[in-house]
């Protein structure tokens, strides 16, 4: 099986990165974090120019794939080598809002906008909150003070030569062979759409011609709401009996359904969610109830009154009890 | 390509082959890769607790346009909705790692994973 790039190059691109990266990480003294981008840049745009050559123009994703990754990546390198945390959930918020566009791509659009709104609309701004109420507030005239283990990174070089090992082993697996797959073929979405009864009745409310030729007529009027002529699968309820894109009514007469009619994405993973993974969001729900009343437990701060206190809050209390007695 | 965006036609429509070659497949799966690896060496390399589990969120993130990618090369949508389990997963690690930290900032003052050195035992 022929690798769809040169390893050497491929190689080559990885040091670049490893290189780039362990310069871009914080220092204590000056970091040459620029020069390092740009070392990791040059890396990551080698590798991309060689996919570009190893496949025809049809195997070209479109432009928005290069301006998104650039932004994912550029921002998750930016992410781990800020020195200030809340820079950091930035920068990731901006890799976060890339990776929606590479999902809107690959048209995943439900998960694209879902990831915006859990990860940058809940999971990012709990970071911010956590960041801002963790961190000592910088004294007077000393706002440019940083933590001592936000600039001085652990290992560096090794740890950068390691990870991209890694990366270099994972890129030359991933490309091998990957110029000689199969292009899939295209899925019937029919059998969704049939899972989907109000969205053809409404369809078929239309006015259409039978698929053998005739009069056209209306399969569904707008008030027979109660005597559809759809015919349930029998088993199945709310199935509409098909064959291919050709729908049956009871009474015999076929609807052929446009081809502009197919299930969006929302319904596609809706009802695989629903349909084929029931049981896994209730353990979804069942651990997001855990975590947040571990996360509860874990984080409650204990009050501890004075003694002073205590003894006024008795006497209060004493107070009030003997003079509810002293007017029953 | 950016009249059909303004006209309200997604991106995925517009541009993109129907069906997806292995080429183009390799292309998501590098940069995947790219961000994981990222993830990784800002995990052990960083010292502060809250960009150490930024960058686990990172990797997750990596791991879910991986899901995706190949989801779409076979037409499946199972790896679209793998993806939701792992946000479910992220969201409830987020919860518990930040309570961890906001407790370890309580007693110590500093966001510092060394911090923790005592618990090795």
């Amino acid at each position: 099986m022929a690798t769809i790039i040169h390893p050497l190059a491929l190689y080559l691109a990885c040091a670049l990165g490893a290189i780039g990266v362990a310069l871009a990480l914080p220092r204590p003294r000056i970091s040459p974090a620029i020069f390092g981008g740009i070392l990791a840049a040059a890396g990551a745009g080698l590798v991309v120019v060689l996919l570009g050559f190893a496949g025809g123009v049809e195997q070209l994703p479109n432009w928005a794939f290069y301006v998104f990754s650039a932004m994912a990546l550029g921002g998750g390198l930016r992410m781990i080598t800020h020195p200030r945390p809340v820079y950091s959930a930035l920068y990731f918020i901006l890799t976060i809002i890339a990776s929606a566009g590479l999902l809107l791509i690959l048209s995943a659009e439900f998960m694209a906008f879902a990831l915006i709104i859990i990860y940058a609309g809940a999971i990012l701004i709990t970071y911010l909150f956590v960041i801002m109420l963790a961190t000592q507030a910088p004294e007077e005239g000393d706002l440019e003070h940083l933590a001592d283990y936000d600039t001085k990174g652990r290992e560096p070089w090794a740890m950068s030569a390691a990870g991209f090992v890694l990366l270099g082993i994972l890129t030359t697996m991933l490309f091998r062979g990957a110029g000689e797959l199969p292009v899939p073929e295209p899925v019937d979405d029919t059998p969704v759409l049939a899972q989907l009864p109000l969205k053809v009745e409404r369809e078929l409310r239309i006015e259409r011609v039978p698929a053998g030729g005739g009069e056209p007529f209306v399969l569904l009027g707008e008030d027979e709401r109660l005597q559809r002529e759809i015919a349930p699968d029998g088993d199945v309820l709310g199935r509409l009996a098909h064959e291919g894109r050709t729908f049956f009514t009871e009474d015999g007469r076929a609807i052929e359904l446009p081809d502009d009619m197919r299930a969006n994405n929302v319904e596609q993973v809706g009802i695989n969610l629903l349909r084929d993974h029931p049981m896994t969001i209730e353990i979804a729900g069942v651990l997001l109830l855990m975590a947040m009343l571990g996360a509860t437990v874990l984080a409650r701060k204990q009050v501890e009154l004075e003694e002073s206190l205590k003894a006024r809050q008795a006497k209060r209390l004493h107070d009030a009890r003997t003079e509810r007695e002293g007017l029953d | 390509m950016l009249s059909d965006v303004l006209s309200g036609v997604t991106l995925a429509q517009t541009g993109f082959p129907d069906l997806m070659g292995g080429v183009t497949l390799a292309h998501y799966l590098f940069v995947s890769a790219a961000m994981f690896v990222l993830g990784l060496v800002g995990f052990v390399t960083r010292r502060n607790l809250i960009i150490m589990f930024l960058c686990t969120e990172l990797m997750f993130q990596a791991a879910g346009i991986a899901l995706v990618a190949f989801g779409r090369y076979h037409l499946d949508l199972d790896g679209q909705t793998f993806v939701i389990f792992v946000l479910t997963v992220a969201a409830a690690e987020a919860a518990m790692a930040l309570a961890l930290t906001v407790l370890l900032f309580r007693r110590r003052e500093s966001l510092s994973a060394d911090e923790w050195r005592e618990l090795s035992g």
